[in-house]
């Protein structure tokens, strides 16, 4: 027997207490009256053999119980063989299911490899089935029963997206931990360098894991792809249309591709490319016609070869009318209304017109109708706009507020009810969050001087993308509802600052028009895969809507009320309605990472091996033997306590017997 | 009455059992005198000595009727042996005769002796006193044969309670004061004293005609103490603690509390005093035979 803290067993000297006890009570004890001690005289017992230690089955009770209670403390163990179960095998199967596997039927040669390697296991192995592309997904095991490892190998379909082997080996180190097995791991794919992690060091395996690669499909594959699409997702003049496509080949010599453009499957347009040897080409179309609303497009080149599907790239587009951004301007105070549409009429392809109007008259008009509001300085703002306002951001709507000297005046930011204070002190910027979509390609606002701020203390909940250099907010953003606000705390004429005077003035002024109004210049089509929001708060009486490319709901009604977010995963167009009610068509092509055929290096696969183990020797299910510490305090504790009730009894039947001896 | 239920009365342990001083006396003295067989008639002698006369209280037993026929007025005859001996009954009230082992401490069964001799006493019609005492006079009882005198001796027996010290010199200075005639002195203790002290103070007391008795009272654990194992003593009256051991509880103690009775008895019979042991776990009838003898001899 051992002890895991020896330490306590110096308490065993505690033990002379008792003894020691137990002599002096015997020998002291209580006088005894006498009439008279005339004839006695003092005598004591000298010799120790004539000590007698009384009440020994007590003290030996003591004894015992103050030993086992310190042996307790100690934490004894003993070594104790057990048959544990050692380190199992797990044969995990990992099959690509990424775009590129398309190719030929580099798929099937996928599957049929990995259950010819399933059929050569014995009846006792355990597997696992591994779906490989951006993510990895578990269709089956860990289970030995291989029939339906089998069935879940055969349900493997190609996706649109790229395949990721940094995403992979973080997977198989994450299940050797979980399982405690070591993985015996069969990665079937084509190999493809794109699916190499930019850090070699991301493909560790560790001790636990071997890797062995089966590599389908030809090494050297020669692929033509229209690898991107350039065009504005949204048309308000035909005559201003224009879309630049990129045609590129991997492996490939020089090759003549015919361009053709589509929109709904009417042809627009074609043009022929010569694409240089692995290289790529570019070809543009311009005013090509768009009819009113959203529209599905495609540029697909011919002749196809290998891997078709990368020869088609959709995009959408939607034409509309200019939308209208109603700037409400307090009466004699139509200068700034003047600079902001003359900032928004300069810049053609945002589709928005500024439209002014008084303030005062302002109440009972319905906001819906416009992109977004501009509420410039208005101090004076009745209760009655103000809810109609706010009523009109919180279902999804969008303001820009502006604030002057009369809204410092007033005390309070419009809207946010907010306290404002009127701050003179000439300033200039402090800090600009350029990463934000509402100031992207605003630049920084170099030598902008501000000399009349609106001094705020924004809520915990928003957004500050601008401070001037005293850090107070210039431009904070506000969620209200489904919509939000952009306060900007100095005017935009150039009476409080010279702003309108600098280059920064005209990209910030159309900037956080597109953001405000929505129609932000994002690409017109996002790589599978990308995920794409729904709604902006938890309000889940608003429900989204996403149908997919078979024209399905890809959304339950749960998820309709709940879900921020939707994946989309599947080339081809998905139409989304979100929870504030905008829709949007959106165009989703394939991750053109994948029409890269280019193999990884047989020396960094085998650099990739070497992160592994050589071997898996633990045989599947083979139970081993190993000694572990088997801990012995509960059973002195147990102990104690028996000891400390018999103590208790005898020790109250010895007090009996001494109170009646007194 | 059946001699076994005659020493039955006597027995401590029954007598333990009666908290009532006077009956107890009375018990006891009935049960000593019916054991002498003598006439339960008051007094011991038959001969006629003298006529009294009658004064409320007096045993109506006494009275000569044929007398009264004729003077109409009551006398009492007075018979041989009633004379007018003074009996002055000493009581050691100090903190030892507190001691006690059985049913009857010492100074239970020394209020029991002293009762039984009061009553003896007040029966031989004897002018009797009493003097409580510890390290001073705590209770005196001028000796008278008047009515009542017996009421109020045993009410200071009774009512006598225990002091600390024991100084023997300060009764006696007492009793010489008080005892005018010869008369006789019983003095009561557990005499935890040098006996040469004891009789040197009680010897003036004989010179002057006086007979004295000693009756030593003690504990039978006094005379045989049995100690189980080491023991811490507590003296009673000093306070004095010791501790002894067992083994000279049994041998070397035992030794030396026999010399010193030895010690007691025979300085008493050489001064001529009476002295008798008694323990508190025999019967009184020796004691009070012993009385009796004494007081006949006196006779």
């Amino acid at each position: 027997m051992c002890f895991l803290s020896p330490l306590f067993l110096s308490g065993l000297v505690l033990l002379g207490l008792p003894l020691w006890l137990h002599l002096l009570r015997q020998y002291r004890r209580n006088p005894q009256p006498f009439s008279s001690v005339m004839f006695f005289e003092r005598r004591l017992q000298s010799s120790t053999k004539h000590r007698r230690l009384r009440y020994i089955t007590l003290l030996l009770l003591r004894l015992a119980l103050l030993a086992l209670l310190l042996l307790s403390f100690a934490n004894p163990f003993v070594n104790r063989k057990s048959a544990t179960a050692g380190k199992r095998k797990l044969i995990v199967f990992a099959i690509d299911r990424s775009f590129s596997m398309r190719t030929a039927n580099e798929l099937d040669q996928a599957k049929n490899e990995a259950m010819r390697v399933l059929r050569g296991l014995s009846g006792g192995d355990i597997g696992q089935i591994l779906a490989l592309d951006s993510r990895v997904e578990s269709l089956a095991g860990p289970e030995p029963n291989h029939a339906a490892l089998e069935a879940a190998i055969q349900t493997i379909q190609p996706t649109d997206e790229a395949s990721s082997f940094g995403e992979l080996t973080r997977a198989l180190r994450v299940e050797a931990q979980t399982t405690g097995m070591q993985l015996d791991i069969h990665l079937f794919s084509d190999m493809q360098q794109t699916s190499m992690p930019a850090n070699f060091k991301d493909l560790t395996l560790g001790p636990d894991a071997k890797l062995q690669i089966h590599k389908v499909g030809a090494n050297s594959i020669a692929n033509w792809a229209v690898e991107s699409v350039v065009t504005s997702p949204h048309v308000y003049d035909v005559k201003r249309t224009q879309l630049t496509t990129t045609v590129t080949g991997w492996q490939t010599g020089e090759a003549t591709r015919k361009i053709t453009l589509s929109l709904d499957g009417r042809l627009l347009g074609t043009k022929s490319v010569t694409v240089p040897p692995g290289g790529r080409a570019q070809a543009q179309f311009l005013a090509f016609d768009v009819p009113y609303g959203p529209h599905r497009g495609k540029v697909s080149i011919e002749p196809h070869d290998s891997l078709p599907n990368d020869d088609e790239f959709n995009f959408a587009v939607e034409r509309s009318d200019p939308r209208r951004v109603l700037f409400l301007y307090a009466a004699g105070n139509s200068r700034e209304a003047f600079y902001y549409k003359a900032a928004i009429d300069s810049a053609t392809d945002t589709g928005l017109i500024a439209e002014p109007f008084p303030l005062e008259q302002a109440a009972g008009k319905d906001f819906s109708k416009y992109a977004f509001v501009v509420l410039n300085d208005a101090g004076g703002l009745n209760d009655k706009t103000a809810q109609d306002l706010c009523a009109y951001v919180q279902h999804g709507g969008a303001a820009l507020v502006v604030l002057g000297p009369s809204t410092a005046r007033s005390g309070r930011v419009p809207l946010s009810a907010t306290r404002t204070s009127d701050d003179r002190t000439i300033q200039g910027i402090g800090f600009i969050d350029s990463q934000h979509s509402a100031l992207a390609g605003a630049g920084r606002f170099e030598n902008v001087q501000f000399f009349q701020t609106n001094r705020i203390t924004p809520k915990a909940d928003a957004h500050v993308l601008a401070r001037v250099s005293d850090g107070s907010p210039l431009l904070v953003e506000e969620r209200m509802g489904e919509g939000r606000t952009l306060t900007f705390t100095s005017t935009i004429d150039n009476s409080s600052n010279d702003f309108p005077l600098h280059a920064s003035f005209l990209p910030f002024v159309v900037q956080t028009a597109r953001y405000l109004s929505g129609k932000e210049e994002g690409p017109s089509s996002v790589a599978a895969g990308t995920a794409v929001p729904l709604r902006q708060t938890r309000n889940e009486g608003t429900a989204a809507d996403v149908l997919g490319p078979d024209g399905k709901h890809e959304l339950s009604l749960a998820e309709s009320t709940k879900a921020f977010t939707f994946d989309l995963k599947r080339e081809g167009f998905y139409e989304i309605q979100r929870s504030g009610g905008q829709r949007q068509l959106v165009a989703v092509h394939a991750d053109r990472r994948e029409s890269d055929m280019r193999k990884v290096p047989n020396d960094t696969l085998d650099l990739w091996r070497n992160t592994g183990s050589a071997t898996v020797e633990a045989k599947a299910g083979a139970p081993s033997t190993e000694t572990r510490p088997f801990s012995l305090w509960r059973y002195f504790m147990i102990l104690v306590v028996a000891a400390a009730l018999v103590e208790s009894v005898f020790g109250s039947r010895y007090l009996k017997e001494a109170g009646q001896s007194a | 009455m059946p001699v076994d239920v005659q020493n039955r009365l006597l027995d401590p342990s029954i007598l333990a059992q009666i908290s009532n001083l006077e009956l107890i006396a009375k018990t006891v003295v009935d049960g000593f005198v019916s054991g002498l067989h003598r006439s339960p008639d008051f007094g011991f002698s038959q001969e006629f000595a003298e006529y009294r006369a009658y004064t409320p209280g007096d045993d109506l037993r006494h009275v000569d009727w044929n007398v009264y026929a004729r003077t109409e007025k009551a006398y009492l005859k007075r018979y041989r042996g009633e004379t007018n001996t003074t009996v002055m009954v000493l009581l050691d009230v100090s903190a030892s005769m507190g001691f006690g082992s059985g049913p009857l401490r010492k100074i239970d069964y020394a209020k029991i002796l002293g009762a039984s001799l009061v009553y003896l006493a007040h029966l031989q019609r004897d002018g009797t006193g009493l003097i409580t005492f510890a390290d001073d006079v705590t209770n005196f009882v001028r000796p008278s044969s008047r009515q009542g005198q017996l009421i109020r001796l045993l009410h200071g027996l009774d009512s006598a309670t225990l002091g600390k010290r024991t100084e023997f010199a300060r009764p006696f200075f007492e009793l010489q004061r008080v005892m005018r005639r010869r008369g006789l002195t019983v003095l009561i203790s557990d005499f935890y004293e040098d006996p040469e002290t004891v009789i040197k103070t009680v010897e003036p007391l004989r010179y002057r005609g006086n007979e004295v008795v000693l009756f030593h009272v003690l504990d039978a654990r006094e005379v045989e103490p049995v100690l189980d194992g080491p023991v811490l003593l507590l003296d009673m009256e000093t306070d004095e603690a010791i501790e002894t051991s067992a083994d000279y509880a049994k041998t070397e103690y035992r030794g030396k509390i026999a010399a010193h009775i030895e010690a007691m008895r025979s300085k008493a019979q050489s001064a001529g005093l009476g002295y008798f042991l008694l323990r508190t776990d025999k019967p009184l009838d020796a004691a009070l035979r012993e009385y009796f003898k004494i007081r006949e001899g006196k006779l």
